[in-house]
């Protein structure tokens, strides 16, 4: 385990936009305590990946767009990476997806759990 | 205290400018750190927390690692140390007041002293004075930052 690692857990997707913030905002702020960060992305979390698509989800109306956390998320150095299952389920390919993005199978995710001091899920 | 672009920059103090952090010289070898008025216009209004890493109490924080992190509704991020020291004290009036660190942050809004390990060194990569107020103003005005 590595005391400086932490992995958040995202499954929440379009259909539930109020879910689509704080996600990043957590990881945003884990990588500002200087935390080694990487979300992982699977069921329809894994929809907030594909080119366009975040920009278009409002977690509060009037406010910040998903895509914006996701940038933030991005610039303060969190690792985005993508189930491959779920990649599957929504008929994405690599090609669908923001750059950035390593996609990698669910044995990874438990590999790269084991490595981390805290895993938070949403 | 100097305004430059509207912000207020008082010249007796460091500033490690590309994180718009103050230092301050104490007692001894000790450096108070806060955030100044430019990285309160960039936190985008008021503070909902400031949270100082307490568990590093007592260790040494490398220049430019994260001391704390400030949250806002519209930011989040590190109060990154502006010269290598071990983390002394934070400023708990920050638990009930967090906002404080903008309202009044050369005063009652310090956020963390350090004991600096090499200041002698490293104040030399910080900017201080009037010439030193000139090369924050190039930056604020080649970034198109104001305050007003």
């Amino acid at each position: 385990m590595d005391e400086d690692k932490v992995m958040v857990v995202m499954t929440s997707g379009p259909d539930t936009p109020r879910r689509c913030a704080t996600p990043f905002f957590m990881a945003t702020l884990a990588a500002a305590m200087d935390y080694e960060v990487t979300m992982f992305f699977t069921i329809d979390g894994t929809l907030l990946l594909k080119k366009g698509l975040a920009e278009t989800i409002y977690p509060k109306e009037g406010g910040k767009s998903a895509g914006e956390f996701l940038q933030e998320a991005l610039e303060a150095g969190v690792k985005m990476t993508a189930c491959t299952a779920s990649m599957e389920l929504h008929d994405l390919t690599q090609e669908d997806l923001i750059e950035n993005v390593k996609m990698v199978g669910g044995a990874s995710m438990w590999q790269m759990a084991e490595e981390c001091k805290t895993v938070l899920s949403f | 205290m100097s305004k430059l672009k509207g912000c207020d920059l008082p010249e007796d103090l460091y500033y490690f400018i590309d994180k718009h952090i103050w230092a301050k010289p104490m007692q001894g070898n000790v450096i108070r750190v806060g955030m100044n008025t430019v990285a309160g216009k960039l936190s985008g209004g008021k503070l909902n927390a400031v949270t100082a890493k307490t568990k590093n109490i007592g260790k040494e924080i490398p220049k430019g690692k994260s001391l704390a992190t400030v949250e806002s509704s519209k930011y989040v991020g590190p109060v990154p140390a502006p010269v290598t020291g071990t983390l002394v004290k934070v400023n708990e009036k920050l638990d009930a007041d967090p906002n404080l660190a903008i309202s009044d942050p050369y005063g009652e809004g310090w956020i963390a002293e350090l004991e600096a390990s090499a200041w002698d060194q490293e104040r030399s990569e910080l900017v201080t004075g009037a010439e030193g107020l000139e090369t924050y103003k190039a930056k604020l005005e080649a970034e198109n930052i104001s305050c007003e």
